[in-house]
């Protein structure tokens, strides 16, 4: 019954056995135990369980995790550098773009995956990848000031 | 939901009026009634079985006759369940009779139903777009029904 | 929750088409899953045996031709389509609508195939492609067949697909010379369904300025994406003004049959069709101008 589910998430290679019905949030979750990613709704509309799969942010409740076979997925576990905080994070910190922090984990996979994309989206195409991601506390508007001073470079990486 | 209907028949209204007392009557003219028991004169369990799309339902439920006018109003209401336990429903309907000249009477309907659980929060759209053409289905049953006269 | 199936990924089409043979009724076809998956969840869909065909790469082009038009495969991505550099002219209209289709994740994900084959009334693939004249390619084992995407839809989630076909691929005509396409949505917020689609096309006669075709194209307004024929008819042969744009509006908005819900009421889609149905005319005719 169960398959074989062979994937690298956050650049680590894994081989797991799932039932098909597994869910990709589900074999993060609790077969890698990357508990990070949410489950917010299980209606697939607010997004907190987004991550990146081969540079796109999806929905990981709504992809069978056997769909992501040989995939190279993202999670939020690892955007930070060990201790060292990627930009992103820095800026959702100084800007106040969380507070719960529930849909913090897909706020910053789908801004992750935009940057990878475009190193310098408008306004309008940072609140486009937002789109998906439904905040219940911040109002937004601190989530997109930080996503655009990171785009501004107000945290270039120093060597 | 509300779902309505109306149409008129040539009939004399009392024998309109014995068919529909008949709880088979109501019951069997709903689109896919698979199965029907008869509890007593005034109550019937059936169970339907209907597909929109992807979604198939099989509800189990029984309708009872709670209010009989003679010749003129019934109220019969129901509830019921999808046999999964992916919804759970009541219902409420009222059928008018009218007479008019001719030995012609009007038979109108009004049904309430309320869907509950699953099938209502992620069915809805879909649910909600098949009682309009299980209405339309029901009253071409439900006129048929009548023009054949009393069950036997 | 969702109930255990049995699980095939072919990697052919040959492949899927054998085991959909094989299975019919018994079992669902998956490709993004982004429809799918909401219901299986819920288990308000259990199939027995699920085929995943998300892994067919023959399934999965976008091509375009000067003299033919386009040709999509039913495994592209909303995504994909989006920001293909085919979506410009005549049908620009294609990638603005995959702009606005739900939110970036589901299409990344989502393919315009399994879009089509859900059925909805609400979605947005369906009155843009009936207003280009699209037509689908579909097959079994056996046999292919072509059918315009304007008989594809059946009734509410119900399509002309049968259990052993897969849908392979959507065709889009070159539009003709003097032919603008629009097509725009009212939702409730960004990134929601549909609460009423409208999609016009309009062919202007080169130098009269008459309407020489049109289509007029609603979404969410009936059992199926509908064609507003007699709205069309207002419009058609004659010099496209603002008043008969109006016009227009008020016969299609008598011609839906809507229903009422938890986003809008029966009269108020109604009211949006009326609105929107010259609005979109009215960037259509601006098109058709320029084209």
């Amino acid at each position: 019954m169960k398959k074989e589910l062979r994937l690298t998430v956050n650049g680590q290679p894994y081989e797991l056995y799932v039932k098909p019905k597994t869910l990709l949030v589900e074999a993060l979750r609790k077969h890698l135990g990357l508990t990070g990613t949410k489950r917010g709704c299980e209606s697939s509309s607010c997004g907190a369980c987004t991550v990146i799969l081969n540079g796109m942010a999806v929905k990981s409740c709504s992809i069978l995790a056997l769909q992501a076979d040989g995939a190279k997925v993202f999670t939020i576990e690892g955007l930070a550098d060990g201790e060292k905080l990627h930009p992103l994070q820095r800026a959702f910190l100084d800007y106040g773009a969380y507070q719960c922090g529930f849909c913090t984990a897909g706020m910053l996979a789908s801004a992750k995956a935009l940057l990878d994309e475009k190193a310098k989206p408008t306004e309008q195409q940072i609140r486009e990848c937002i789109d998906g991601n439904i905040c219940r506390c911040t109002g937004y508007n601190s989530i997109i000031r930080a996503i655009t001073a990171v785009v501004n470079g107000e945290y270039k990486e120093e060597k | 939901m509300l779902i309505e209907g109306k149409f008129t028949l040539k009939a004399p209204i009392q024998k309109v009026w014995n068919s529909l007392l008949d709880p088979v009557t109501l019951a069997s003219c709903i689109p896919g009634t698979e199965k029907m028991e008869v509890i007593d004169d005034k109550t019937y369990e059936s169970v339907v079985k209907q597909k929109v799309g992807p979604i198939s339902v099989k509800l189990k439920f029984t309708t009872t006759l709670t209010e009989v006018e003679p010749p003129r109003y019934i109220k019969a209401v129901g509830r019921g369940a999808d046999i999964t336990k992916a919804g759970t429903f009541t219902q409420e309907t009222k059928v008018n009779l009218t007479e008019f000249p001719n030995d012609e009477v009007e038979v109108s309907y009004s049904s309430n139903v309320s869907l509950v659980g699953r099938l209502a929060t992620f069915g809805e759209r879909i649910m909600r777009a098949k009682a309009k053409s299980v209405g339309e289905e029901f009253t071409k049953n439900l006129q048929e029904k009548l023009k054949s006269g009393p069950a036997g | 929750m969702i109930k255990d199936f049995e699980y095939f990924a072919p990697k052919t089409l040959k492949e899927a088409l054998t085991l959909l043979d094989k299975y019919r009724d018994e079992c669902k076809i998956i490709a993004g899953g982004q429809s799918l998956l909401i219901l299986m969840r819920q288990r308000l869909v259990t199939p027995e045996y699920l085929i995943d065909i998300k892994g067919i790469s023959e399934l999965n082009y976008i091509t375009s031709n000067a003299k033919k038009g386009l040709k999509i495969g039913a495994l592209a991505t909303h995504r994909a389509i989006e920001k293909s550099p085919a979506m410009k002219n005549g049908f620009s209209v294609l990638g603005e609508m995959e702009r606005r289709l739900a939110s970036v994740q589901t299409r990344n994900w989502g393919t315009i195939g399994g879009n089509i084959c859900h059925g909805d009334p609400a979605g947005d693939p369906v009155p843009v492609l009936i207003a280009l004249r699209s037509t689908l390619k579909m097959a079994n084992l056996k046999d292919e067949r072509t059918m315009p995407v304007e008989d594809f839809t059946l009734d509410y989630f119900e399509t002309a697909l049968e259990p052993n076909e897969l849908l392979t691929e959507i065709q889009v005509p070159l539009p003709s010379p003097h032919t603008g396409a629009a097509y725009t949505k009212f939702n409730i917020i960004e990134s929601d369904v549909a609460t009423v689609g409208v999609a016009v096309s309009l062919t202007l006669g080169s130098g009269s300025g008459i309407c020489e075709d049109v289509r007029i194209v609603l979404g969410a307004s009936a059992p199926t994406p509908m064609r507003a024929k007699k709205a069309e008819g207002v419009l058609h042969g004659k010099k496209i003004t603002d008043n008969l744009l109006r016009e227009a509006g008020v016969v299609a908005s008598t011609e839906a049959e809507p229903i009422s819900d938890i986003a809008a009421s029966a009269e108020y889609r109604r009211e949006l069709v009326r609105v929107l149905v010259a609005r979109v005319g009215k960037e259509a005719l601006a098109r058709a101008k320029q084209a």
